[in-house]
């Protein structure tokens, strides 16, 4: 019997995973986890999808309507359901495509500051100095604080009466009397409370980056005689930036799910983010539409998400 | 070592044998008691032998008495956690406490018992002829049937230092403030006397902010006094939706509106009420009803608008410095074109207790709501727990009257009572609620003119009517 026909022979004997090449069996392998995050990530999201091709159901006893296709989305996007998602921000003229600009430009505001900042904080923790450890500490401390009071110091800091910031504020000619029901205030007061909390988060994943950092190419940049800028342009920058893109993709996609930092500081009212009518619709029973207004906030966030990671790959 | 041992062990299965012995003779007497599932709040859960106590003094059988699953202090969400449990048909909580500012959508939705065919006649006819009419009907259904029992009533008054006032030269006792109400014209003259002349950081501190409480309570009785309503008077309060006029662009409202916008920014405005004092600061437009109370309690404010859990703190605060008076009116009621608006009126707060209909103890949880309309349960809710029961007749019973802090306050509470006005509770007034409380802060923050606010909201509430 020849050599080939003998590994046939045993091929054909074997069971049936046996059977299967590398990658086959890999594939294989790694399913029953593939199932189990296909579960726990994608059925929600197929699900609100579902529910959201539904009618609202303010009267009958269920969760939703009938099946209404698309309908939802396209009142949506047409405009059909401006007054039950509220107040546009400004003079904006419908809720939801006003959300939608609320939440991009609160997100690229914010993280733009946190992405200079946090750098900024990771070059200065980078360095050998008497006390960075207490250093550390203070950036650090204001990503430890929860939300909610993350949320109530910014509201008592900006509640007439109570906080200095207002009079402060108004003093220097800045923001009107009651800056907490202005949308433009609001909206300033929310993306410094949103930096003040998040650059220390921007800062720890940026230093660690830093950190990785080679450093015998600085005695080679010296030795070369390149000046400070030109070593942080051409060897920190370029080798920190992959990180800095995983650091910016996760800040990106938190921003643009903001709710409760809105909520306890200003009011939805106020300053009306994507997920705001998401959680006001279902406030109000209309779970139709919350689906829908949700699954749209989703797709937008993925898409976001994309964009960074084809980016990330280029970068890498 | 092993005689000990032995002895050791008999001891161990004789207690044994005792204790099982007891536990099972607990258990036999227990076997006969019902226990009703009550889902309340944490004031509830702390004085659940209290109650039971009580209810049983007010004629609950022996063998029935309630426990109490504590619920969300934040009422938006105890309205979405009940309307999840009777979505998936759960047989319990029994008994469920419901804010008086949404019972209705779950009548509407046919999510609670109807307890017309429930309760005992007479705990129907007490319930219906003594309750204050306005916390009735929002426990009723459109046909006049009852759905819950009323538990407790929340009733705004204006707080004030009685002692700053009268050192400015009014006498609130000798005019009788207290059941008499005055203008509101009136009432913007004393705060803005008072307030020079004590130098007070504040003169009126009120809830003005973008929120629930602007739309179903300040700006309704506010927008009431003056003869105007949301929905063309009181007869279409909670519907037909889609059917009934909405008024928000009439004159009282607006009047109500250029009234509240003087009283922030004075005469300067342009669309000020001529009379009118500037009397509150521009903070109300961002206060709820924390940081208006604290301004008040602080010494900071002449006067406040707050709930009765506010007047009870200031009482014990103030003592004998401080006064309560009905909520002013705008116009006199014979000067109203709706039934039942102009003269004072307060914003219907409170709570009721409905029945769950897949309650697998059903006789008995209605038992327990028989004796929940009872006078011996109102007086222990008044003491011992500080809930104002929502008994007009018990309120004017000298029992009542004597009640340490509450008896002074009694007949300015009962007052505001009889003049509730409900919030227009339907199955659209969240995105009513939110819409109108938006454009309402909107104008009194002087960003928008007040006819054109509301005739934009005119629309949208027409909008939000046919969206069902």
């Amino acid at each position: 019997m020849s050599e080939y026909s003998v590994r046939r022979a045993i091929r054909y004997s074997a069971s049936w995973t046996e059977r299967l090449d590398e990658e086959q069996f890999a594939y294989l392998l790694i399913l029953p986890a593939f199932l189990l995050v296909g579960a726990m990530a994608f059925w929600p999201l197929v699900r609100t999808f579902e529910l959201s091709l539904h009618a609202d159901n303010l009267f009958g006893g269920g969760y939703v309507g009938e099946f209404v296709g698309v309908e939802n989305y396209v009142e949506l996007l047409t405009g059909e359901r401006d007054s039950i998602l509220g107040n546009p921000f400004l003079s904006l003229s419908q809720p939801f495509s006003s959300a939608i600009i609320v939440t991009l430009i609160f997100t690229v505001v914010s993280v733009g500051f946190e992405t200079i900042i946090g750098f900024g904080q990771a070059l200065v923790l980078d360095q050998d100095f008497r006390g960075r450890r207490w250093v550390r500490v203070a950036i650090i401390i204001p990503w430890a604080v929860p939300i909610a009071i993350q949320g109530m110091i910014f509201y008592l800091l900006f509640q007439p009466g109570i906080g200095f910031g207002t009079s402060l504020m108004q003093d220097l000619g800045v923001f009107t009397a009651t800056p907490l029901i202005n949308s433009v205030d609001s909206m300033i007061i929310l993306i410094v409370a949103d930096i003040w909390k998040a650059s220390a988060f921007m800062a720890l994943l940026i230093l660690a980056g830093l950190q990785s950092v080679d450093r015998t190419l600085y005695k080679v940049g010296r030795v070369s005689g390149a000046s400070r800028w030109q070593m942080f342009w051409m060897i920190t920058f370029p080798l920190v930036l992959p990180t800095l893109m995983v650091a910016m993709l996760f800040r990106t996609i938190q921003a643009m799910r903001v709710f409760g930092t809105v909520e306890t500081i200003t009011s939805c009212s106020t300053v009306p983010t994507l997920t705001c009518l998401v959680v006001d619709t279902f406030s109000s029973g209309r779970y139709g539409t919350s689906a829908a207004v949700a699954f749209i906030t989703a797709v937008i966030v993925g898409l976001v998400a994309t964009v960074y990671i084809v980016w990330f790959s280029d970068v890498s | 070592m092993a005689q000990s041992t032995r002895r050791r062990f008999i001891r161990t299965v004789g207690a044994t044998g005792a204790l099982s012995g007891l536990g099972g003779l607990t258990a036999s007497a227990q076997q006969g008691t019902t226990t009703i599932q009550w889902a309340g709040n944490p004031v509830d859960n702390q004085n659940v032998g209290a109650i039971n106590q009580a209810l049983h003094d007010a004629g609950l059988p022996d063998d029935i008495e309630i426990s109490v699953i504590v619920t969300s202090n934040i009422s938006d969400d105890v309205q979405q956690q009940y309307r999840q449990w009777l979505q998936a048909g759960r047989n319990q909580p029994d008994i469920l406490r419901m804010d008086s500012g949404w019972t209705i959508p779950f009548i509407a939705r046919g999510q609670i018992a109807n307890l017309s065919q429930e309760l005992s006649q007479s705990s129907l006819n007490r319930i219906e002829n003594n309750n204050f009419t306005a916390s009735v009907n929002t426990a009723s259904a459109p046909n006049g049937d009852l759905y819950a029992v009323p538990y407790f009533t929340d009733l705004p008054t204006i707080q004030y230092r009685r002692d700053w006032v009268t050192n400015a030269g009014f006498d609130p006792d000798g005019e009788n403030w207290a059941t008499e109400p005055i203008s509101w014209q009136r009432f913007s003259e004393v705060i803005n006397q008072t307030q020079q002349q004590q130098n007070t950081q504040y003169g009126y501190s009120w809830q003005a902010n973008a929120y629930e409480g602007l739309s179903c309570c300040t700006f309704n009785e506010l927008m009431t006094t003056w003869g105007g309503a949301y929905f063309g008077g009181r007869d279409n309060l909670f519907g037909p939706i889609g059917e009934r006029p909405i008024t928000v662009n009439e004159q009282p409202v607006i009047q109500a509106l250029r009234m509240g916008r003087t009283f922030i920014n004075g005469q300067n405005d342009q669309f000020s009420l001529q009379g009118y004092q500037q009397i509150s600061p521009q903070a109300v437009l961002q206060w709820t009803e924390g940081p208006s109370q604290s301004a008040f309690m602080n010494g900071n404010a002449v006067a406040m608008r707050w709930w009765p859990s506010g007047l009870y703190d200031a009482a014990q605060e103030y003592g004998n410095r401080l006064g309560v008076m009905p909520i002013p009116y705008g116009v006199r009621p014979n000067q109203a074109e709706y039934q039942g608006t102009g003269g004072t009126a307060a914003a219907l707060g409170g709570w009721h207790l409905a029945l769950n209909p897949n309650s697998q103890n059903r006789q008995a949880a209605v038992e327990v709501l028989n004796a929940v309309a009872k006078v011996p349960f109102r007086e222990f809710t008044f003491r011992q727990l500080g809930y104002l029961p929502p008994d007009n007749t018990y309120l004017q019973t000298q029992r009542a009257q004597q009640i340490d802090i509450w008896g002074d306050y009694l007949e300015t509470l009962r007052l505001a009572g009889e003049t509730a006005i409900p919030r227009p509770v339907t199955v659209v007034w969240p995105d009513e609620s939110s819409a109108i409380a938006d454009r309402v802060n909107a104008v009194l923050a002087q960003q928008q003119p007040p006819q054109q606010a509301m005739s934009a909201l005119q629309s949208t509430l027409q909008d939000i009517e046919g969206s069902v």
